[in-house]
């Protein structure tokens, strides 16, 4: 959609980690992932994260960042996957929060760590929900 | 079979770069891959002794290396196209027609190269026809004739690709299997989820194999509620035992005087589903909760009303008496949800470590019962606990079997992602609660089990309601669902509640219900879609009679779609920070069914199904005043006479 010329690129690079993500459960699980299979998770993740959901969502909330509340709302049909997406939400809010005490006793500026905080969070809240 | 898989992309790639190519220097990569494959076939020759010779591309380096080149632009077209397609077989046919490639001898290397670029597209070719092509050529070597025919069945299969008539196949080796697609299993599914999360997040608690299987057979009932929330008609039969389960779980709980006869009584899958279904359906409907506070009392006097039902019933009556309670249910699993999230909140705060503890004791809770409930129906055995904790679990549903139900599908079907884990292990209490009382009899056996969770319970709900504003800054959802919690009634009789009955009398339980319940009893009815409309609908689209059960299945299935529905778009009103319903959640709504995309936005949609008055009221037109008033003349007066009127012609020109 809006990706230009980095559409290829960021499409290769789900598919790697995609790739790469299933062989972790390859190995913990003992079974094998034909490649059909991983590309189409890979295609799967890539158009839902370019245009589907989570972008129709974002924008409901008159936001352009996606944040977890959004990738809440779309696990909200499957409880574990839900349960399991709070959680790392919560630890990783809570160690988001920890960071910014230290820099915030490090520096003066209070407002100027927010944001980039909040973004990081979507992002590694997108890559759990992902790996989930 | 790779070398020859191989080998055919050799001759595919060959394919292309002969075309590229100058004849020559196609001969000579040929050549080169010839040679390659030519050492290949030495090395199968024990294997595949037809290989030597047989293969066309050996015979064409033969070919080649014999006779002087000649151009493959020449066009020998006449003489060539009947061997076109006899060369259009060689790509299919390794082995077979040497007959045929030995007519063209001379002429066609560079012909065949060129036919082999034409030939993309294998031909099917039938086994008896290969078979004769192969025993044509089988007299030339000195092979046996059964185990070439073999060999080369095989190599002729797989080049072909087709199945193997299995009697011709000595070893399977690189042959396909006819895929055996397993339906994935979503209880397997999930539980290993579970475990997975469980597991990751520490080992502490969860050592024992016990607890994990408690959790998977939570995991279990969850999943029986997820396949029940997705919205499918039919209900998969491998819920029934679950709701068995539960459904007989309810039954019990709610009267002292229980007998198992009941509870026997009770596992009527057919009924069950449906009563599951209308719970699931209610429980969603517990979303607004702004109907609980005034519903919550009503709530009790239902449980009290059940508990004298079910106690000395038939089975008729009492499964009457169920489908009777299941809209009833709406104000239960309401009670039931807002105990789900009284105990969901707290969650938040406290730490982690809290909620594993919480969940593991589930989880022990769990496995005792659901796998006692699962292989002995109608025992008695540790029913108090069951009973106990389902008592814990909710406060005022507890009495009724229909509240249980909304408990266990409420706790599975709900997807809010405000309760998230906290609404989970809560989940898991219900459903353990559930599965016990179903087995089980009346009395209460482990007393112990029952206090401890009655304390952990009671954490809890103190926490919650000594730490009403701390929430983490970040838990927006924690403190968003702690604010409408605290103000719910029931938040504060299921503190009182909790940390009243620490004696671990069942008794008690039934008996502290009506003393808070006040009079209103079954007033407040959840609104329900009128089964008169559904069914006229779906008369229409069937075109054919509808039965009974029919219909009661399909007002179940659609009030518990349109329950779903309605908890989505809440969520979306939610997400977008209002407590409104507007046009905008609904679009995404529809966005996220399908109905509405970027090639089909929503006023079309609105313009086409709607009637004028509403889309009027949607689509805001822009009339001048002078045209105005005679055309909203003209649109009333279409109104009035009806749809016959065509009412484009009214449209603002």
């Amino acid at each position: 959609a809006g990706f230009g010329g980095w559409g290829e690129r960021l499409k290769a690079a789900v598919h790697y980690t995609v790739g790469c993500l299933c062989q972790e459960v390859e190995e913990d699980k003992d079974v094998r992932f034909s490649k059909q299979s991983i590309a189409a998770i890979s295609e799967i993740t890539f158009r839902q994260c370019g245009t589907g959901c989570f972008l129709i969502l974002c924008r409901h909330a008159k936001r352009t960042t996606v944040t977890t509340e959004d990738v809440k709302l779309l696990t909200r049909r499957s409880n574990s996957l839900l349960k399991y997406i709070t959680q790392k939400s919560e630890e990783l809010a809570s160690s988001n929060m920890e960071q910014k005490e230290k820099k915030k006793k490090k520096s003066s500026a209070a407002k100027g760590e927010r944001t980039p905080g909040e973004q990081e969070t979507a992002v590694t809240e997108n890559e759990d929900s992902s790996m989930a | 079979m790779a070398d020859r898989r191989s080998r055919s992309r050799l001759r595919r790639s060959g394919h292309h770069n002969a075309r590229a190519a100058a004849a020559q220097t196609e001969l000579s990569v040929e050549n080169r891959r010839k040679s390659l494959r030519s050492t290949l076939a030495k090395q199968r020759l024990a294997v595949f002794p037809d290989l030597r010779n047989g293969t066309p591309r050996l015979m064409l380096k033969r070919v080649v290396q014999n006779q002087p080149q000649v151009s493959p632009l020449a066009p020998q077209i006449s003489s060539h196209e009947d061997t076109q397609e006899v060369h259009s077989e060689v790509p299919s046919k390794r082995v077979s027609s040497m007959g045929e490639l030995q007519l063209p001898d001379v002429a066609p290397e560079g012909k065949s190269i060129t036919v082999f670029h034409t030939t993309k597209k294998r031909r099917k070719l039938s086994i008896s026809e290969f078979e004769r092509a192969a025993e044509r050529r089988l007299p030339q070597n000195q092979a046996p004739s059964t185990l070439d025919s073999t060999i080369t069945a095989r190599s002729f299969r797989m080049s072909v690709g087709s199945l193997l008539a299995p009697d011709t196949v000595e070893k399977r080796g690189l042959l396909r299997r006819p895929k055996t697609r397993k339906a994935v299993d979503l209880q397997v599914f999930e539980g290993k989820v579970e475990q997975n999360m469980l597991n990751s997040k520490g080992q502490n608690y969860l050592v024992d194999s016990q607890s994990i299987s408690g959790i998977r057979t939570s995991i279990l009932t969850s999943d029986a509620e997820m396949m029940m929330n997705t919205t499918e008609l039919f209900v998969q039969p491998q819920l029934d035992e679950q709701n068995q389960n539960k459904f007989s779980a309810l039954e019990p709980q709610q009267s002292d005087s229980k007998t198992t006869a009941q509870r026997s009584l009770i596992s009527d899958g057919d009924q069950e589903e449906e009563r599951l279904e209308g719970l699931v359906s209610d429980v969603r409907t517990n979303e607004g909760r702004t109907q609980r506070d005034s519903k919550s009392s009503s709530l009790h006097d239902e449980h009290v009303d059940r508990m004298t039902h079910i106690s000395p019933e038939t089975r008729a009556k009492q499964q009457e008496e169920k489908q009777d309670q299941s809209p009833q249910s709406n104000p239960m699993a309401q009670i039931s949800f807002s105990e789900e999230e009284v105990a969901g909140t707290p969650e938040h705060g406290p730490s982690a470590g809290y909620s594993e503890h919480l969940e593991k004791k589930l989880a022990e809770k769990a496995e005792l019962q659901i796998t006692t409930a699962q292989d002995s129906r109608g025992e008695t055995e540790m029913a108090s606990s069951a009973a106990e904790e389902l008592a814990e679990g909710s406060v005022g549903a507890h009495g009724s079997p229909g509240a249980e139900h909304k408990i266990t599908n409420g706790i599975g079907a709900e997807g809010l992602d405000r309760n998230s884990h906290a609404f989970s292990s809560f989940d898991k209490r219900g459903m353990i609660l559930l599965d016990e009382t179903d087995e089980q009899g009346d009395e209460l056996q482990d007393q112990a089990i029952m206090l401890d969770l009655n304390s952990s319970v009671e954490e809890p709900a103190q926490d919650e309601a000594e730490q009403p504003a701390s929430g983490e800054a970040s838990m927006k959802t924690p403190l968003f669902v702690r604010a409408p919690a605290k103000n719910l009634l029931l938040s504060m009789p299921h503190v009182e509640k909790v940390a009243a009955p620490r004696s671990p009398q069942q008794l008690l339980q039934p008996k502290t219900v009506p003393k808070r319940l006040g009079p209103p009893q079954r007033k407040p009815r959840e609104p329900q879609i009128p089964g008169s409309l559904i069914k006229e609908i779906f008369r229409h689209f069937a075109k054919m009679p509808v039965t009974k059960e029919a219909f009661k299945i399909v007002e179940k299935c659609s009030e518990r779609y349109f329950k779903q529905l309605s908890s989505d778009l809440e969520a979306y009103t939610h997400h977008a920070g209002r407590k409104t319903v507007e046009a905008a959640d609904l679009e995404v709504l529809m966005r996220r069914q399908g109905l509405v995309t970027d090639k089909m936005p929503l006023n079309v949609l609105i313009e086409r199904y709607l009637p004028l008055e509403y889309r009027k009221l949607l689509i805001p037109i822009a009339v001048p005043v002078s045209e105005g008033w005679r055309w909203i003349l003209n649109l009333l007066f279409s109104v009035l006479l009806g749809s016959q009127c065509d009412t484009s012609c009214f449209s603002p020109s």
